[in-house]
């Protein structure tokens, strides 16, 4: 329960209290976002506090970011022997640079009369709180060893898991309580930062790089003319080396992300196995479909009969597709009589596939335009888009042994009659002598 | 009267040199003199530009799909699914392919009634308008050839459909001229029915023949306006006058980064595909029925829905005065006055607006819900 807290009520209650308390300090108290410098007041033993402490520190800041920000890449680096010893020796001298430059400044701040008397609670809490943190990051990197490799499996999972917001403790839960201790620590030092100086940290004073140096000049006469014609220039000068540093940094941003994206364009993607597989299986479901269509096509260049169905098969309300000897579509129904009814699927009007679907009143529709085909006709309705009748196409019925039982020729009335107990095993057939028109 | 060759040849050379004068042909007048009038249309001087900058989309985004498309009846439909569902980026190009076809014949359109509103094809400007109509009929035929290549049901049906209203032009045509049509469709299909012979067709249409024969016009069309300058585009005075270069281009360009910003932005957050029903993005089926919804592109409804509703013979009357006069405007119109252009150029927006957004509504009111 309590680690619930340490490491997942906290941190989240701590980001938030920074970002939204930094950002209502700098609204609000503007001129308060500073470190608040001592420097005016005491000036040589802080050279030796805070250069130190602030090398140290960011150094160290690094160290703790990369394994974050590029986990494969870290642990690929620190799989070598000789770069996890430099890097471990870095953060090391780093740690110790930095607790020195800490405990001059902690001193400097406890004897210093003039700084006793700007010194706040809350100054003298982060000090304490930075000190325990190097203390406890020194004793971690000594007893639970090579703290660079074993990040990537543990606390970058786990900041991971926060930012993502799918917060799971579990990797950190069960190690070693300094480590544990270390963690929480730092979330409290983000808690804190926008109640004391350390708000200093958001404020990047970039414009100092291009801004005009500061001149002081008598205000006399003798140099207001100086003032007069030196201020434009420089300020255009200024302004250029702006707009132009704005500009060749958001085009290499911007080409850098084009790019990336087009190289990947062109490499081509990367598949798993199982995506190929299922990439393979589309395209030969594909080239089968194909290669179906074509034998249809050999079949009606070289047979004098195609097989429609089997008598069976027919039923009188839906019709089965079939491809004729022009290799357009058409439907197969079967009539009362037994005898099988066929006719072209493809509307008059403009091209359509008919829908297989009788109505009942023995119609079927083209969807494309609303088209209603009586089957028997195959006449359109009145006032349809379609103006001729779809055509009624001749069939032939033959038995088992391909005897010739019925048969019908395309504008004419079907002769011969099948057997009610014949009509399992006869087939309806389409003839190439009936599609000759 | 007899008409000598002498007088004949003089005629055409004068009429080429005035379109094209070589005098002009210097850097310093296709660039550095032009000027562009400041009046209330000169919104309108843009639309040409956006309509190019589309152009220059489609190439980029087009060369980049060649790159895994395959023009087979098998292959089509599973390579633009391969390139939407597993290439880096390869939906957004895709979609951007897709909008940015829209864009362009949509500023075409928007180009063509201003620059007709402005009477922009006057003395001596007819070679501008008359390459201005070759080049919207090239675009629409790209449009027209590009919606096959995915070979999904509505792609294949929609051409279909479209292939099939040449046929019916037959019918009004006398004894054996009837099964010219017929014929016609047949060579651009390429055999019977609609197949890989129509695929391949269209896709060296698409990619080979169109973009080349667009260039070449457009080479023409962009060298005239930049020979006779922009227009005058009103009647009265115009408040001012605005050096092309850098000041016109620059703006030119800046609209070129807008609408860009806007392409991607629908691009990535809108498939086209969204307004359709799914079944109509499957794989082309020959052998089941055509479903419902089959329809061609927005930018043919203009066409499609009066070919529903009236006659087809009234349809081609029209079709065929609309071509004629499109190309003949600069000497049919010789004389009008420009407000009497924008009159017409405004009803025909107006026509284009509601056949395009309500076209469907108003089939459905005369002929009936399905």
């Amino acid at each position: 329960m309590f680690d619930s807290f340490l490491f997942m009520g906290l941190p989240y209650i701590a980001l938030v209290v920074c970002v939204a308390g930094s950002i209502y300090r700098f609204r609000s108290h503007r001129y308060s976002y500073s470190a608040l410098s001592s420097q005016f007041l005491e000036s040589k033993n802080l050279r030796w506090g805070s250069i130190p402490w602030h090398i140290g520190l960011l150094v160290l800041l690094l160290i703790h970011l990369l394994p974050f920000i590029m986990p494969t890449a870290w642990s690929r680096l620190v799989s070598g022997k000789t770069a996890l010893v430099v890097v471990e020796a870095i953060g090391f001298a780093s740690a110790i640079l930095a607790l020195v430059g800490l405990l001059v400044l902690f001193f400097r701040r406890l004897i210093n009369p003039y700084i006793q008397a700007v010194t706040s609670k809350m100054d003298l809490v982060i000090l304490v709180l930075f000190l325990g943190q190097i203390v406890l990051g020194l004793i971690t990197a000594a007893t639970v060893r090579w703290g660079s490799q074993w990040a990537t499996g543990t606390t970058t999972p786990y900041l991971w898991s926060l930012l993502t917001f799918k917060p799971d403790i579990s990797y950190i839960v069960d190690m070693p309580a300094v480590v544990k201790a270390h963690i929480a620590g730092a979330w409290l030092i983000v808690l804190l930062i926008p109640f004391s100086r350390l708000v200093h940290i958001f404020s990047l004073p970039l414009e100092y790089l291009f801004r005009r140096p500061q001149q002081v000049i008598w205000n006399t006469p003798r140099f207001a003319e100086v003032i007069a014609s030196d201020v434009p220039a420089v300020e255009s000068r200024r302004l250029f080396l702006k707009g132009v540093t704005g500009m060749a940094a958001g085009g290499t941003l911007l080409s850098a992300g084009v790019l990336e994206k087009t190289v990947g364009f062109y490499r081509g993607p990367e598949l798993t196995t199982e995506e190929k597989a299922a990439q393979l299986e589309e395209n030969l479901k594909r080239l089968e479909m194909t290669a179906e269509e074509k034998k249809f096509e050999l079949e009606r260049l070289r047979n004098d009969y195609i097989l429609v169905a089997s008598l069976a098969e027919l039923n009188d309300k839906v019709g089965k597709y079939f491809i004729d000897y022009q290799m357009r579509p058409a439907l197969a129904f079967i009539n009362p009589d037994g005898l099988p009814l066929l006719i072209s699927a493809k509307c008059t009007h403009l091209g359509c596939t008919v829908q297989a679907d009788m109505s009942d009143e023995g119609k079927i529709l083209c969807p494309c335009h609303v088209s209603w085909f009586d089957v028997k006709t195959g006449a359109p309705n009145a006032g349809s888009p379609a103006a001729s009748p779809l055509p009624i196409l001749g069939w032939v019925v033959m038995d088992s042994e391909n005897n010739i039982v019925a048969s019908k020729e395309p504008g004419k009335p079907p002769t011969g009659a099948v057997l009610p107990e014949l009509a399992k095993s006869c087939s309806v057939y389409i003839a190439r002598e009936h599609s000759q028109a | 009267m007899s008409i000598k060759p002498a007088v004949i040849f003089n005629t055409v050379t004068s009429f080429i040199a005035e379109r094209f004068p070589l005098e002009k042909m210097s850097y310093k007048s296709l660039v550095g003199k032009k000027e562009v009038p400041l009046h209330r249309m000169s919104w309108a001087y843009y639309m040409g530009g956006l309509a190019l900058f589309f152009l220059m989309v489609q190439v980029v985004t087009g060369l980049m799909l060649l790159f895994y498309y395959k023009p087979t009846v098998s292959e089509a439909h599973a390579s633009v699914d391969f390139i939407t569902q597993h290439v880096t980026g390869g939906a957004l190009v895709r979609n951007l392919h897709a909008w940015s076809s829209s864009a362009m014949i949509l500023f075409v359109l928007v180009h063509m009634l201003t620059a007709f509103a402005m009477k922009a094809f006057e003395k001596p400007r007819e070679v501008t308008w008359i390459t201005g109509v070759v080049l919207l009929i090239i675009t629409f035929a790209f449009g027209f050839t590009g919606y096959l290549l995915p070979w999904n049901q509505i792609a294949v049906n929609a051409t279909k459909v479209g292939f099939q209203s040449i046929d019916e032009a037959g019918r009004y045509l006398p004894g054996s001229l009837s099964t010219l049509p017929t014929t016609i469709r047949e060579t651009f299909q390429g055999e019977a029915s609609l197949g890989q012979s129509t695929l391949t067709r269209f896709y060296v249409l698409h990619v080979v023949l169109l973009p080349l024969s667009l260039l070449g016009v457009l080479s023409l069309h962009l060298l005239s306006v930049q020979l006779h300058g922009m227009s005058k585009g009103v009647d009265e005075r115009p408040k001012g006058y605005e050096r092309f270069f850098p000041f016109f281009i620059i703006k030119d360009f800046s609209a070129w980064g807008i609408v860009f910003l806007v392409l991607f932005i629908i691009a990535l957050c809108l498939p086209f595909e969204a307004f359709f029903a799914f079944p109509l993005f499957e794989p082309f089926n020959s052998l089941g029925s055509t479903p419902d919804g089959i329809k061609p592109e927005w930018y043919f409804f203009f066409v499609y829905y009066p070919l529903e509703l009236l006659p087809f013979w009234m349809i081609m009357v029209g079709m065929t005065g609309l071509k004629l006069g499109l190309f003949l405007t600069p000497w049919i119109f010789k004389g009008t006055s420009r407000s009497t252009l924008r009159l017409i150029a405004g009803i025909a927006a107006l026509y284009l607006i509601v056949i395009t957004l309500f076209g469907q509504q108003i089939y459905e009111a005369i002929k009936g819900a399905h």
